[in-house]
């Protein structure tokens, strides 16, 4: 049935599936897991690392890049097109900052590449963009955001989310243990997010990449030597909860 | 014919079957059908000391309780990562043919090298009668009929199953549910109505089909009443990979009542067999 609505991006099948879109929303699922938590007063971006081939430059290889001083973002799917669309936000952030002479909020930003997004699914001999993106950062009222975008065009604001390759489960983690309690100061947000992403990478945490931005500072990359550090605390506590919980047990 | 100014034209007509003319032309046309059906033969080479044990056999054919067949990459890594590494498989044997897309090697000799196309048989040393067939080039639709037939032919009827172990992208998977990633590979089965083994998972539904070598070899079976199971592995990743072979596993449990199998396999090894194109790893961050 599917075969005959999907190869062009501007028909519809009859059942209303725009199949060209869906299927650029499984190419972002071929990337690897992107995670965003929005604290109170700082955010969170956590990616899979790849593995990078031996002689390659592991500078070149990022998933996390900064937009502007005040937004950056983490994306999921294809290389390529990342990097366009990136550097068309980039290019937006700086012309609305001479237009307006304010520094663009978050949302702006993101609806801007959406709309970059949902003009690739109704033009005639292109293909949509393959990639979804978490954008985040803090409005110049200190308000901070997180918002997604798809390859449809969409875009959503959200207290915590995944995409990229085991989205789902880092969704479900996320929704349990997203809580007030959880990102009540800055460390444990941080902490919250090298969790949500341990469900999913293997061999912990020198596959992770982390950055974060705090109200009125620029974005921050953690060194992989502080991102051990905290996997380190997040395991201690773990073998001290299942201590605790073993003490209970006996008693 | 007459036409209109008055002139006789000789014309030919299609009724009348013209033999003297154009005898040469068509002898051309029989000498490249000829050239073409020759190149496109399918030739079995076996061993010595198995083309000696076809000889001494007065039917020309070998004693084959089981034959396991690998079609496809990811299924020809599962075998030779779970059973081929055991050091106690011989390579008795190759198939060599060629088409379009498999030009195949003029070397006659049974080492071909590793991670080339080819079609390569292996049998057990303890048990004679385990033959496994790891296809990994492309025959032609023409091809498989002869394939079948060839291969077949060589082996014993009588008390032989077979077990094939296919690859093929789920792209072709057809389904109205929707596949979520993690389904993704998965297996699906297929036997001939010989068969009484159990299943060891799902039978392929309507209006899913088989195609290639792996539809060649259960037609066969069924026509013949050789009883065969077939495993079809769906998977989104188009290079070898280790966690499609491993989702092969459910089929170690009929492979090891026949042969001794590795224990259990560490991911390095399988990593062996996988091969990381460069080019896919850079697409997608």
């Amino acid at each position: 049935m599917a075969a005959r609505y999907d190869r062009a991006i501007t028909v519809f099948s009859p059942d209303g599936h725009l199949f060209q879109v869906e299927y650029a929303q499984e190419a972002v699922k071929k990337g690897s897991t992107a995670v965003g938590i929005r604290g109170k007063d700082i955010v969170v971006l956590g990616v899979e690392k790849k593995s990078v081939a031996k002689l390659q430059e592991e500078r070149t290889v990022r998933k996390i890049c900064a937009l502007d001083e005040h937004v950056c973002m983490a994306f999921a799917g294809l290389t390529a097109d990342a990097r366009i669309v990136i550097n068309r936000a980039r290019v937006e952030c700086q012309s609305h900052r001479l237009t307006v002479e304010d520094p663009v909020t978050v949302e702006y930003i993101t609806r801007h590449i959406a709309t970059l997004k949902q003009r690739y699914t109704q033009s005639n001999g292109r293909r949509p963009f393959g990639i979804s993106a978490l954008i985040v950062g803090f409005d110049y009222d200190g308000t901070p955001r997180l918002y997604q975008t798809d390859p449809s065009g969409t875009y959503h604001a959200w207290k915590a989310n995944a995409i990229g390759r085991s989205a789902k489960t880092v969704r479900e983690f996320l929704e349990k243990n997203y809580t007030d309690e959880a990102i009540a100061t800055d460390n444990e947000a941080i902490k919250l997010a090298i969790k949500a992403l341990l469900e999913v990478v293997q061999s912990g945490g020198k596959n992770i990449d982390l950055a974060v931005i705090r109200r009125n500072q620029p974005l921050k990359l953690l060194e992989s030597k502080e991102i051990e550090t905290l996997v380190a605390e997040i395991e201690k506590e773990k073998e001290d909860e299942a201590e605790k919980k073993k003490q209970k047990k006996s008693t | 014919m007459a036409t209109f100014f008055g002139e006789v034209l000789s014309v030919y007509s299609r009724a009348v079957e013209e033999d003297d003319d154009d005898l040469d032309d068509e002898n051309e046309d029989e000498q490249i059908h000829r050239e073409i059906e020759e190149k496109r033969e399918v030739h079995i080479a076996w061993c010595p000391e198995v083309a000696q044990s076809l000889e001494d056999s007065g039917s020309n054919k070998l004693q084959c309780s089981d034959l396991i067949i690998a079609v496809g990459t990811n299924a020809a890594g599962f075998l030779s990562a779970y059973v081929l590494n055991t050091e106690s498989w011989d390579a008795v044997g190759h198939v060599s043919l060629w088409n379009e897309r498999s030009r195949g090697s003029s070397r006659q000799s049974i080492a071909l090298l590793p991670g080339e196309p080819a079609c390569l048989f292996y049998r057990h040393r303890d048990n004679p009668a385990v033959l496994v067939c790891q296809s990994t080039c492309y025959i032609a639709e023409d091809q498989l009929f002869q394939w079948t037939e060839k291969v077949f032919g060589c082996l014993q009827k009588r008390g032989l199953s077979v077990m094939v172990l296919s690859d093929s992208p789920v792209a072709e998977y057809k389904t109205p549910d929707y596949l979520y990633g993690s389904a993704v590979p998965f297996l699906r089965s297929l036997k001939s109505s010989a068969s009484e083994s159990q299943a060891l998972c799902p039978a392929l539904e309507q209006p899913n089909i088989l195609t290639g070598l792996p539809a060649a070899v259960l037609s066969h079976c069924q026509v013949h009443q050789i009883p065969a199971v077939l495993y079809q592995c769906y998977t989104d990743v188009i290079s070898p990979d280790s966690i499609t072979m491993e989702t092969y596993k459910p089929a170690l449990l009929c492979l090891s009542k026949l042969v001794k199998l590795e224990p259990c396999l560490s991911a390095d090894v399988l990593r062996k067999f996988a091969i990381i194109t460069e080019a896919q790893s850079n697409l997608y961050t």
